[in-house]
């Protein structure tokens, strides 16, 4: 159910009117919970197996968690399994509890159902572990079995190809008697292998709950339903921005009150994001497609274009949706995190990584970068936690080479570039334009991998920008025209001269001219580029 | 990500773009204001022009605001002549189609309208004839039934096998279920939108007639087909493709009309017998739908006159014909117990039909004179 369409206007019709129906009792939580499984479902019925289990997990882990010392715990001894030590009867009931049903995945994968065999296995490890967490009262066993579930989730998933690709064409190299099964082979009958929409995202939200409690930064959510709604509420489930449970869940906890200025907020910000994707995106993607389907086919200043409108395809196409999140949950009353900001006015590259996909940045910062350690053990071990960071951000996006290569292409231009931007002269002489230009050309660059389909069709790119003729790329003046004037309206808004754009009468005909030009001339267009993430 | 940024969760910063309540009022009037008065205001300028034995051009068959415009200026005395493309006239030039030679038998060179469009079926007629036709009251109408769209359940649009089919967008989206139609909700309300609100019709119009039925950004993508290709609007000023004139037939149509290879006879083409899997009438979707078309009609205070035929029965097995002939006596019952007046034409010589329903011009010819002699046909129009 995408947000430019009429079936998410009928939906989230019906949801605002059961909303506000029943926003004087206390079913308006329930409903916003059913809303949003509603909407998941769509895609699939499969899905909800999978938010289900995964929200449950840290709903239930964080209960655990709770219920240890804050400190110290029982430090591993394991004559705590003797089992006197566990004092509360209804602990004692879990922990063996935990106890029979690792034991009966472990039967399972022994006796019988061989393609289920990694998945009974992976479960025993996942119920010992917790069995450990209730007997020792640890907080960090707690931890570890809701970062195991869920990025063992998500790496089956999002990556058991990429992965068992590489390893089987490994063991082919060196002549190996045998091959890892497909991970398709390893799913429950009846079931299909799909990468379920957004499952990065949630899981990602989801894990940082348990993480921000696990570190005494949030209080224990009680209410399984509003936990579940944080996770899985509608506009930002399938492709954000990531909330924060500190920042999304405090909002569940009382009514929400929807004044006049969030529904035209709202209505802005949605304007904003539809003219985005369907005037501005849907557009670029058909001359981006007819350029990357076959770059050999085509000549330098094609491509050059094609990678230049992709930098923006991308950024209107997520952004746009990211606008559409906030706008419609303005609707209900809530404010969801700004996820994008102007990113290609950026003048270096760690300004660029301050304006792009905001949630996600600042989310490897908090839980890779600095566990990892920051930047407070040295300039070689901050290097080596950058690129480690920005290597994992590259392989967030998808399970290939080319979103490796295009992660640690931006790590090492930020590790480069970071002396450079602290210079004096870098500072106070070289104009604003020319660095915001540079840090465009050089993300522009770094689409290239993100975008082409593999390491060879990239290479392919690259070498056909520098070795043929400069032909007539065939690139619309209109796409350019709208390019520029986005890009002029943007120059603007952080200019001296911005106080234009506040005008009454500017906005208005900005928005009428939205309107009318979406009502003429909007691209048809499928789904979101970030959905298959 | 760099260690030296604030953690960010601006929630707070309002959108660059923000309106207010007031402000979204008065954006809406301008909004509702062009959307209202444009597709009138485009009319006053755009030159169109409907001859005499004018019909709604083929590469604009799904330019339906197009004959919504040539309906609204039917005069009174003035007889639209309803139908697919037998009425439009396949394989013949616009001077040799049955409005025509009605006109010719008249003595008059308008008095019958052209108001076929080519690729309907009943049931899109009678989404034409509700949506755009609303102009056709209170006058004679001659209604054409062609029965090849009851020859087969896939003709009939009942098979429960999914289809594409032409003129999608005039059948009923969420009131009747048509089994091979499988149009997601979002299409299918798309559809509905599009149909309601006129500034659509007219923007389909202007994409339809000015634009190679592309819009307009895939217009300035769109290449010349040769090898390598080449992109001519890609640089194009589009607002130069707008000439405010409503192009009318080509002149010289290679497909259509006496010098044409495709005007011969069905025969010639090496086409054997054909066999025909009749939907029995009471199942019949395209036969519900011309019942709902002749009622809507007559609700409309028309006085219709239906003409059936003439099928290609030469192309037909011999032992289909008890199910063409129970079709035919089941169109006929109706018609009598609603008292329109109809007239089953005879079948032509085979010689001159192009294909199973489609007559060749002076198949046309002899339609035409048949009908004029008919004495039903001469009660009607006096009446």
């Amino acid at each position: 159910m995408l947000f430019h369409t009429w079936t998410f206007a009928a939906f989230v019709a019906v949801a605002l009117l059961g909303f506000f129906a029943l926003r004087p009792t206390r079913f308006w939580l329930p409903w916003l919970f059913l809303a949003s499984y509603v909407f998941y479902g769509c895609w699939s019925p499969y899905y909800l197996i999978l938010i289900l289990y995964s929200t449950t997990m840290d709903y239930s882990v964080v209960g655990f968690m709770d219920r240890c010392p804050r400190t110290g715990g029982h430090r591993f001894d394991l004559s705590h399994l003797r089992g006197t030590k566990i004092s509360s009867p209804r602990l004692r009931l879990a922990y063996w509890g935990f106890i029979a049903a690792a034991m009966t995945c472990l039967a399972a994968a022994v006796i019988n159902f061989s393609n289920l065999r990694p998945m009974m296995l992976g479960l025993c490890l996942i119920l010992s572990l917790m069995a450990m967490g209730t007997a020792f009262s640890s907080r960090k066993i707690w931890l570890a079995v809701s970062l195991i579930n869920n990025l063992s989730l998500l790496a089956f998933f999002k990556y058991a190809g990429f992965f068992s690709d590489a390893i089987n064409q490994l063991l082919a190299n060196v002549g190996a008697p045998f091959q890892l099964p497909e991970a398709a082979a390893l799913m429950p009958t009846g079931f299909e292998y799909l990468l379920p929409v957004g499952i990065s995202f949630f899981m990602f939200q989801s894990m940082s709950y348990t993480i921000d409690f696990y570190r005494g930064e949030i209080d224990r959510e009680r209410s399984f339903i509003r936990f579940a709604t944080f996770v899985a509420f509608f506009p930002q489930l399938v492709a954000g921005p990531i909330e924060r449970a500190s920042h999304l869940l405090p909002q569940f906890h009382s009514r929400p009150q929807v004044t006049g200025r969030d529904v035209s907020e709202g209505l802005s910000l949605f304007l904003v994001g539809l003219f985005k994707k369907l005037a501005l995106a849907n557009y670029l993607s058909i001359y981006v497609e007819r350029i990357y389907d076959d770059p050999s086919a085509q000549n330098a200043p094609a491509l050059l274009l094609a990678t230049f409108a992709f930098a923006w395809q991308i950024y209107f196409d997520f952004s746009g949706y990211t606008d559409m999140a906030r706008g419609v949950a303005r609707w209900f009353g809530f404010r969801l995190m700004l996820n994008f900001n102007h990113p290609y006015l950026a003048a270096s590259l760690g300004e660029f990584w301050s304006r792009w996909h905001i949630s996600l940045s600042t989310w490897f910062r908090d839980y890779v970068y600095i566990p990892l350690g920051g930047n407070r053990r040295g300039s070689w071990l901050t290097c080596r936690n950058l690129l480690i960071t920005f290597v994992i951000s590259g392989l967030w996006h998808g399970a290939a080479w080319t979103f490796l290569i295009w992660g640690a292409l931006h790590g090492i231009g930020i590790l480069l570039t970071r002396r450079l931007e602290q210079a004096d002269w870098y500072h106070t002489r070289l104009p604003k334009p020319i660095k915001q230009i540079a840090v465009f050309l050089f993300v522009g660059f770094a689409w290239i991998f993100f975008r082409a389909d593999s390491l060879e069709t990239a290479a392919t790119i690259i070498k056909r920008i520098g070795t043929t003729p400069w032909t007539d790329p065939g690139c619309p003046g209109l796409m350019l025209a709208l390019i520029g004037a986005v890009w002029g309206y943007q120059y603007l808004s952080e200019s001296r001269y911005k106080q234009i754009l506040q005008w009454p009468a500017t906005r208005i005909t900005l928005a009428t001219g939205m309107i009318v030009y979406l009502l003429l001339f909007s691209s048809k267009g499928g789904e979101f580029i970030y959905f298959q993430f | 990500m760099t260690p030296n940024h604030t953690k960010t969760h601006d929630d707070t910063s309002p959108p660059r773009l923000t309106l207010g309540f007031r402000e979204w009022l008065v954006t809406l009037l301008l909004v509702l204001a062009i959307v209202m008065f444009t597709p009138s205001i485009w009319k006053i300028f755009e030159n169109y022009a409907t001859p005499p034995d004018y019909r709604v051009p083929y590469a604009l068959s799904k330019n339906y605001g197009l004959y919504e415009r040539a309906m609204d200026r039917l005069q009174p005395a003035q007889i639209p002549v309803l139908g697919d493309s037998v009425v439009w006239g396949e394989y013949v030039s616009r001077d040799g189609t049955l409005s025509h030679f009605l006109n010719h038998h008249s003595g008059e060179s308008d008095r019958y309208v052209n108001a076929g469009v080519n690729g309907l079926f009943p049931i899109a007629l009678e989404g034409l004839v509700r949506q755009y036709g609303g102009a056709i009251h209170d006058q004679k109408v001659i209604l054409h039934c062609n029965l090849l769209w009851m020859s087969s359940p896939e003709a009939d649009l009942s098979s429960p096998k999914e289809q594409k089919f032409n003129h999608s967008r005039l059948v009923p989206q969420f009131t009747t279920t048509i089994p091979c139609y499988r149009a997601s909700f979002n299409d299918r309300a798309s559809i509905v939108v599009t149909r309601e609100v006129p500034f659509f019709s007219w923007n389909g119009h202007i994409r339809n007639t000015y634009f190679k039925q592309k819009d307009l950004h895939t217009w300035t993508l769109a290449d010349d087909g040769g090898y390598p290709p080449s992109y001519p609007n890609a640089l194009a000023a589009p607002w130069k493709q707008i000439t405010f004139q409503i192009p009318g037939e080509p002149e010289n149509d290679s497909d259509r009309g006496l010098d044409s290879p495709r005007h011969k006879a069905w025969s010639a083409t090496g086409v054997g017998t054909q066999q025909f899997e009749w939907v029995p009438p009471e199942q019949s979707l395209q036969q519900q739908a011309f019942r709902g078309l002749v009622n809507l009609l007559c609700e409309r205070g028309n006085d219709v006159f239906v003409i059936i035929g003439p099928f290609n029965t030469h192309i037909m097995a011999p032992e289909n014909l008890s199910g063409f002939t129970a079709g035919l006596a089941a169109i006929r019952d109706w018609l009598d117990a609603q008292k329109i007046p109809n007239l089953p034409s005879a079948t032509l010589e085979s010689t001159l039909y192009g294909d199973a329903s489609h007559p060749l011009t002076e198949g046309y010819q002899q339609l035409a004179t048949e009908i004029w002699s008919s004495s039903q046909f001469h009660d009607w129009l006096v009446r």
